[in-house]
C-alpha cells in the first residue's frame, strides 16, 4: 500500500496537466454572446444626504466661497504637466500638501500638491527609494480613489517619470471631483506585489478650488442609423472641459471606435481630446480647458457608428475583392476544414458584417464564429483580417450579407453659445 | 501582469464583453481545473464555466477591488459548482445510483485504478474534508487561498485537512505513522 501523500500527489500531477477543453472559448463566448448587455447605472447614495446638508448649509449660513483661490504653485512637475496644467500653475492655482508616509517596501510617498476644480483633482506626488524604485511603479504605488466627507473620487489616468538614477518617480494621478464640503481627503492605494492597502490623509481648503467658467445645457439631439445622442451639459473648468449625455444607439459597442469622431472647437481650433468614457446609457466626453477669450464654441460631430442595410450575394473565390456600398471587402481564402467552411477576410479595421450566412444550392448555413482577428497597418488605415467559420461541410458558391456596422460620416455642427 | 488585469477588469465593468473573455482566457486551465474537481466530468464542469461567465459579466460592476478579479470570479465558480452539486443530488434516482455504479466498473481498467482508488479514499471524508483536501492537495492551493474560495476561517481550513487526511490513513489500515503529521503543518 502506498503512502497517501504519495497517492495524493500523484492525483496532483495528473491534475496540473489537465488543460481546459479545446472548444473552452467558444462555449463561454457563446454563453457571454446570449447575455443581454448590461447597462451599467451608477447611482450616487449621496445625492439625498447631499441635498439635506445643502438646506442645512443655507440654514446655518455658513460664509462658504469656492470660488476665490488663493493658490501656490507646484514646483518640480514642469516636465510631466500638460499645457493646459503647466500655465495654471504658474498662475498659481495649486494648493500645496506636502504630506509623507513611508510604503510597505521603505519607499517615501510624499503628496506634494493638487488641484482641483469641478471636474476633477489632480494629483501630484514623489516616490522616493535610495535603493531604487523600480520601473514598473505601479507595483509600488497604485492610487486608487479619494474619500472624504460626500466625496468619492476615483483614480483616473495619469503620467509618471523615473528620475536618471531610478530612485525618484514623480507623477500626477486624475481623480473625479472631490466635494467644496470635505476639509480633509484621504487617499487609498495598493501598495507592493501582494496589493497590500494603505491610505494617507491630508487636509483640503475647497475655497482654493478653481472656479468653473462655463455650466450650461446643450440639449441637443443628434440621430443616428441605429438610435439618437443627446448632448445634455458642458462644463468648462480652467483644467478641463466636460460634455455630458445619453444615448440610445444598438450597436454603438459593434465597433471599437467610440466618441473619437467627435470633436470640440473653440474659436474655430479643435480641443485636445482627454479621452471619454460610456456607463450604461450615459456618457462624458473630457476635453482640455478652453481658452480664455472664448469667441465660438461648436461640437463637430463628424462621424459615428452607422448602419448599412444590404442584400449582397457574393460568388465566393479567392483572393478577391468586392465592393460593398463603398467600403472594401477582400475575400483572402476559402477551405473546409475539421471545423467546418473557413473563410478568410480583410476589411477596414472598424467594418463589422452582420447577418453573415453562406449559401450553396438552396443550402443556407448561418456563420458559427469569427476567430483570429489580426488588425495590419496598411498606408493610410488600419484593416482588420479575420476568419469566419461555419458549421457545415459543403463547398459554398456565395457569402450573403445583410448589413455592415462601420465609421459614418454624419458632419453635423452644434453650436452652444458663449456670452 | 496587475496592472493589465485591472485595465482588463476596468473595461469589463463599462460592458465589454471581449475583456472579459480575454481575462478568463488568461486562467482557464485554472478556472477548468476547479470545475472539473468539483464536478468530476468534462460535461458538468462546462456547463458550469458557462454559468459562471454570465454571472461575472451581470455582477462585475459590484466588484470593487479590480485586483481581486480572480479570487472573486473564482469564489463565484466554486459557489456554483456547491448549488449545482446540491441541485443534482436531489435529483439522483435508485436506477441512476446503480447504473453509475455499473458505469464505474466499466471503467476500472489499469489506467482508472489509480483514479479509482483515490476516489474510494475520499468517498469515506465528509465534504468539506473532501472539498479541501481536494483543493490542497490536487490543485495545489495554498490554506488562504482555499479559506478565500470557500469562505471559511484559515483555521478550520487546516483542521479539516488534518482530519480528512487522518481519516484516510486510519481506514488505510493505520500506515500513517507520527512522521506524516509533520507534513501537515
Amino acid at each position: 500500500m502506498k503512502e497517501i501523500e504519495e497517492r495524493l500527489n500523484e492525483e496532483k500531477q495528473r491534475m496540473a496537466v489537465m488543460t481546459a477543453p479545446a472548444d473552452f472559448e467558444n462555449r463561454l463566448r457563446t454563453a457571454l454572446d446570449a447575455t443581454p448587455a448590461r447597462k451599467t447605472k451608477r447611482r450616487n447614495p449621496f445625492i439625498m444626504m447631499a441635498a439635506v446638508s445643502v438646506l442645512c448649509f443655507l440654514l446655518i449660513s455658513y460664509n462658504y466661497n469656492a470660488f476665490a483661490y488663493y493658490g501656490k504653485k507646484i514646483f518640480g512637475f514642469e516636465e510631466i504637466m500638460t499645457g493646459t496644467m503647466k500655465d495654471l500653475n504658474d498662475k498659481g492655482m495649486g494648493q500645496i500638501i506636502d504630506k509623507k508616509t513611508t510604503l510597505s517596501d521603505g519607499t517615501v510617498l510624499t503628496i506634494d500638491g493638487i488641484m482641483t476644480d469641478a471636474n476633477q483633482l489632480v494629483m501630484y506626488y514623489t516616490l522616493s527609494n535610495p535603493k531604487g524604485v523600480g520601473e514598473l511603479w505601479g507595483d509600488v504605488f497604485n492610487p486608487d480613489k479619494i474619500t472624504g466627507f460626500f466625496t468619492n473620487a476615483r483614480a483616473g489616468g495619469g503620467m509618471a517619470k523615473v528620475n536618471d538614477s531610478g530612485t525618484e518617480i514623480k507623477g500626477t494621478t486624475y481623480f473625479d471631483p472631490v466635494s467644496p464640503f470635505s476639509k480633509k481627503l484621504t487617499l487609498h492605494f495598493w501598495q507592493g506585489i501582494k496589493n497590500g492597502e494603505g491610505s494617507i490623509t491630508f487636509p483640503y481648503d475647497p475655497n482654493k478650488a478653481m472656479q468653473t467658467q462655463i455650466k450650461q445645457s446643450i440639449k441637443e439631439k443628434v440621430k443616428v442609423d441605429k438610435g439618437t445622442i443627446t448632448f445634455k451639459t458642458i462644463t468648462a473648468t480652467p483644467t478641463s472641459t466636460v460634455i455630458e449625455g445619453k444615448m440610445d444607439v444598438d450597436n454603438f459597442d459593434r465597433i471599437h471606435f467610440g466618441f473619437e469622431g467627435v470633436k470640440l472647437i473653440a474659436n474655430g481650433k479643435s480641443i485636445d481630446n482627454l479621452g471619454s468614457g460610456v456607463s450604461g446609457s450615459k456618457f462624458d466626453l473630457r476635453f482640455d480647458g478652453l481658452p480664455q477669450e472664448l469667441y465660438s464654441l461648436e461640437l463637430a460631430f463628424n462621424e459615428f457608428v452607422g448602419y448599412q442595410k444590404l442584400a449582397e450575394q457574393i460568388p465566393l473565390n479567392d483572393d478577391t475583392h468586392h465592393d460593398l456600398e463603398g467600403k472594401d471587402l477582400w475575400v483572402k481564402k476559402v477551405t473546409t476544414t475539421e471545423r467546418g467552411v473557413e473563410i478568410t477576410i480583410e476589411t477596414d479595421e472598424n467594418l463589422l458584417l452582420d447577418g453573415v450566412s453562406i449559401q450553396s444550392d438552396d443550402k443556407v448555413t448561418a456563420l458559427k464564429t469569427t476567430i483570429g482577428q489580426r488588425l495590419d497597418k496598411k498606408t493610410d488605415r488600419f484593416t482588420s483580417e479575420r476568419t469566419m467559420v461555419f458549421d457545415t461541410n459543403s463547398m459554398p458558391e456565395y457569402l450573403l450579407i445583410k448589413g455592415i456596422h462601420y465609421v459614418k460620416k454624419y458632419n453635423q455642427k452644434i453650436e452652444i453659445p458663449v456670452d | 501582469m496587475n496592472v493589465v488585469v485591472v485595465r482588463l477588469v476596468k473595461k469589463a465593468k463599462r460592458g465589454s464583453k471581449d475583456a472579459l473573455m480575454e481575462l478568463i482566457m488568461a486562467e482557464k486551465d485554472t478556472m477548468y481545473r476547479l470545475a472539473f474537481t468539483y464536478m468530476g466530468n468534462e460535461h458538468d464542469a462546462m456547463d458550469v464555466l458557462e454559468e459562471m461567465i454570465v454571472r461575472l459579466y451581470e455582477n462585475i460592476g459590484q466588484l470593487k477591488k479590480e485586483e481581486a478579479f480572480y479570487s472573486w470570479s473564482k469564489t463565484i465558480l466554486v459557489n456554483l459548482c456547491k448549488t449545482t452539486l446540491r441541485k443534482q443530488k436531489k435529483v439522483v434516482l435508485l436506477d441512476n445510483w446503480e447504473s453509475s455504479k455499473e458505469e464505474e466498473q466499466l471503467h476500472s481498467t489499469d489506467s482508472n485504478v489509480q483514479q479509482l482508488e483515490i476516489a474510494e479514499m475520499l468517498s469515506i471524508l465528509n465534504e468539506h474534508q473532501k472539498e479541501a483536501i481536494q483543493m490542497k492537495y490536487f490543485l495545489d492551493l495554498d490554506y488562504q487561498t482555499i479559506a478565500e474560495l470557500t469562505n471559511i476561517p484559515l483555521g478550520t481550513v487546516k483542521s479539516r485537512i488534518f482530519q480528512g487526511l487522518r481519516k484516510m490513513k486510519d481506514f488505510d489500515g493505520g500506515e500513517g505513522d507520527e512522521r506524516d503529521r509533520r507534513t501537515i503543518e
